[in-house]
């Protein structure tokens, strides 16, 4: 491990010296003058930033990539062998005997489908409710902004209470009392995904709400009156102007909500347990990787979802930039 | 002036950054370790799974304190480390392969029984069937194997029973001075106490149904398998086809979603709802002891007002066992002499004796004396766990078995037992035989 650490750090080195000579030739193509104290200050500047990147962040993937091709198992962290395409092979058949995997990932596609729109729509919902002049909205926005920085750890538990299938549920109780039998909704196979989705967009979508806030600044009043003049209503200025001005800001959005969707893990661990109807990929690799002890094949997991996830983000830009 | 500002800021701020990296604690430790220490002592290296301020971390620090003193003379020195399972049996988990990773492992380690197989295989805990003398080896109520040879020493036992209500059995007058550990209630009168509870109008059972997030319901209901003839895995641990969606499995299973069926017991039974009066009878371990004892004066104010059945019996009886168990680790330390004594002594009578008052549960080795009163809950717990005591399945893939276990309990109430446990055994094989393969 040490080794292999101390070869990444060499490597990534050799990459930044490679730089600075691309600079300093550059410099000399250029006739000017290359000043290393300059780099060593900003290098000197940037390493904390550097450091702890290279640790939490550009090590692990380089681990997890190079663990996708290999047979670690947990417990024998010293008896590692490399297994080509064997994970992959494996991820597939579980795929095709319709698995744990296959569940996960029909679930975390069920949560993606329904939280991007949802999140994105009551965010945009709220900004534009929140945005209007006038006096008391500053507690909405308050309210709106709350469940966001409460941890989704305790939302869940929160949540939990809600949905308790016994009589004293909240939402049980309710039912109740319009004569409604107690239900186990996150036992239900077909529904309980999908109050994870209304949770999960009730918790995250005041930040997207702040986000679409500082987009509405940004779309000049001007607008709004010129289109008021010609006779635009309420909703065609929110077709023709609104919109088209957070165009940017909407792209910023959906590549965030779709790829935080895409990882949705703490729910479902918290408010159902590792269960076929609610398991999603980030748990399934989680369960794989910790209780399993399956360190390769869960990183050949993460590996395959990186790059669907990468290439769906990249498809999205470039869709949605289109008109930019 | 300015360049050179700006360049013992940068120093400063890598600094900083380097000393915050470099302070990150590991739980709390004795002193510093070493296998020799600059006294000239042989230090043996041994790691708790609890807070060392608890009363279990008291009672372990109280034997290696005693320890020391009697070793001195020999140089032997015993250095402990507590590190409590704050997120789980993973998380102890991960400390330990952190710590094989980076050949730091202590020489002796707690575990949890049903880890062994997978500990065992994997090289992380050592034979120690020629290090333990067969008279003590015999003296154990049950050993931690695998594969026929020795590979741990329990700390203590557990045993789990259904709780019941004297008051509410009372108003349904129902009678259970016959149902001995000896003598074990069968499943059909199990269910006639359940269908005359039902009919005071209390929830008759608390099954624990509800507790499939973690071990618990594997714990307390894996019983109810054996009882009904059923079995999970082959004998090697690695084949659950055939085995874990067999008819007498499946029996088992139904048993259980049988009284969900007939309104003896539900998933959504509140927590604290057998404490409150509301539930006749509570299925669980031995360490709701004390807190029948000393937490609920209003319902239970004394052990007049509740008492402790075994498992009932189906086709074979069948109880839980199962705890926390010392092991040696292979950490290449060739000279296992000294750790040998230190294991040794953590599980001596008197160490036994020790740990067990501070924990409430059962004594890991028969020659404990004990005064638990005739009847009383310790003795039926005492005594099912000799004479009906079952271990969970010993298998490498330990883990995925529980979770299937758990899956089956969790989706049984809405399909039928068949459906459940045909795909779960597809899925668990399908998980064991990737453990095969590597």
């Amino acid at each position: 491990m040490l080794t292999s650490t101390i070869a990444i750090f060499v490597v990534l080195c050799l990459i930044f010296f490679a730089f600075v000579l691309k600079d300093v030739l550059l410099a000399k193509r250029r006739h000017k003058k290359y000043r290393l104290s300059t780099c060593a200050s900003a290098l000197l500047m940037g390493s904390p930033a550097i450091v702890l990147g290279f640790l939490f962040v550009l090590l692990p993937i380089v681990y997890s990539l190079a663990y996708a091709f290999t047979d670690f198992y947990l417990l024998r962290p010293n008896n590692i062998k490399f297994n080509s395409f064997e994970n992959f092979k494996l991820m597939f058949e579980e795929i095709g005997q319709k698995g744990d995997l296959f569940n996960a990932i029909k679930n975390t596609f069920t949560f993606v489908i329904g939280v991007v729109p949802l999140q994105i729509g009551l965010a945009l919902a709220l900004a534009i409710f929140v945005n209007r002049q006038k006096r008391g909205v500053g507690i909405f926005k308050v309210c709106y902004f709350a469940p966001v920085v409460i941890s989704l750890t305790v939302t869940s538990y929160l949540w939990l209470e809600i949905l308790s299938p016994a009589e004293t549920g909240i939402l049980n109780m309710i039912l109740g009392w319009f004569g409604a039998a107690p239900k186990d909704f996150l036992r239900d196979p077909d529904g309980a995904m999908w109050w994870i989705v209304l949770l999960s967009a009730w918790q995250g979508c005041g930040y997207q709400m702040l986000i679409f806030l500082s987009g509405l600044t940004n779309v000049r009043k001007e607008l709004y009156e010129a289109a008021s003049l010609d006779g635009a209503n309420a909703w065609q200025q929110f077709i023709h102007v609104t919109c088209p001005g957070l165009r940017s800001t909407f792209v910023y959005v959906v590549v965030t909500v779709f790829i935080g969707a895409c990882r949705v893990m703490t729910q479902p661990m918290l408010m159902t347990g590792y269960q076929s109807h609610t398991v999603t990929l980030s748990y399934y690799m989680y369960v794989q990787g910790y209780n399993y002890r399956w360190v390769g094949y869960s990183s050949a997991v993460a590996l395959m979802m990186t790059i669907v996830i990468g290439t769906i983000t990249y498809l999205q830009r470039r869709f949605l930039r289109e008109k930019d | 002036m300015k360049k050179f500002l700006k360049a013992m800021m940068a120093i400063g701020l890598s600094s900083m950054l380097m000393f915050g990296v470099g302070c990150g604690g590991d739980g709390t430790t004795d002193e510093a370790t070493g296998e020799v220490d600059a006294s000239g002592n042989t230090v043996i290296k041994i790691m708790f799974h609890v807070d060392a301020q608890s009363a279990e971390g008291k009672a372990y620090k109280q034997r290696i304190d005693a320890f020391n003193a009697a070793y001195k003379d020999q140089k032997i020195k015993a250095s402990a480390s507590y590190i409590a399972r704050t997120a789980g049996a993973a998380d102890y988990e991960q400390k330990l392969v952190g710590m094989q990773n980076e050949g730091s492992l202590p020489d002796i380690i707690t575990f949890d029984a049903p880890n062994c197989a997978s500990y065992a295989n994997s090289g992380l805990i050592y034979d120690i069937s020629d290090l333990v003398p067969q008279d003590v080896q015999d003296d154990f109520l049950s050993l931690n194997k695998y594969d026929g040879k020795l590979y741990g020493l329990p700390i203590q036992e557990s045993s789990a029973g259904f709780f019941y209500n004297k008051n509410l059995f009372a108003q349904a007058g129902i009678n259970v001075s016959g149902y001995t550990v000896e003598n074990p209630w069968t499943f059909a009168q199990f269910k006639d106490v359940c269908a005359k509870l039902k009919a005071i109008n209390v929830t008759p059972v608390d099954m624990r149904l509800d507790a499939t997030k973690d071990e618990t319901a594997t714990y307390l209901l894996y019983p109810f398998i054996y009882a009904a003839g059923g079995e999970f895995l082959s004998e090697d641990g690695y084949t659950a086809k055939g085995y874990f969606d067999s008819a007498a499995t499946q029996n088992g299973f139904q048993f259980l979603k049988d009284l969900v069926s007939s309104g003896y017991t539900s998933y959504a039974i509140g927590a604290t709802d057998f404490f409150d009066g509301k539930v006749g009878m509570y299925l669980s371990s031995g360490w709701t002891i004390p807190d029948l004892d000393n937490k609920y004066p209003q319902k239970f104010p004394n052990r007049d007002s509740w008492g402790l059945l075994p498992y009932p019996k189906g086709a074979a009886a069948a109880s839980a066992t199962g705890s926390w168990s010392f092991a040696i680790t292979d950490n290449h330390h060739e000279d296992k002499t000294a750790i040998k004594e230190l294991l040794l002594w953590m599980t001596t009578v008197e160490s036994s004796q020790t740990i067990t008052n501070a924990t409430g549960m059962i004594p890991a080795r028969k020659s404990v004396e004990n005064n638990y009163a005739a009847g009383s809950p310790e003795s039926v717990l005492l005594t099912q766990l000799a004479l009906t005591g079952r271990e969970r399945p010993v298998t490498v893939g330990y883990p995925q078995f529980s979770t299937t276990f758990r899956n089956v309990i969790y989706e049984m109430k809405d399909k039928s037992v068949a459906t459940v446990l045909s795909g779960k055994a597809t899925n668990l094989q399908s998980e064991l035989d990737k453990l095969k393969r590597n």
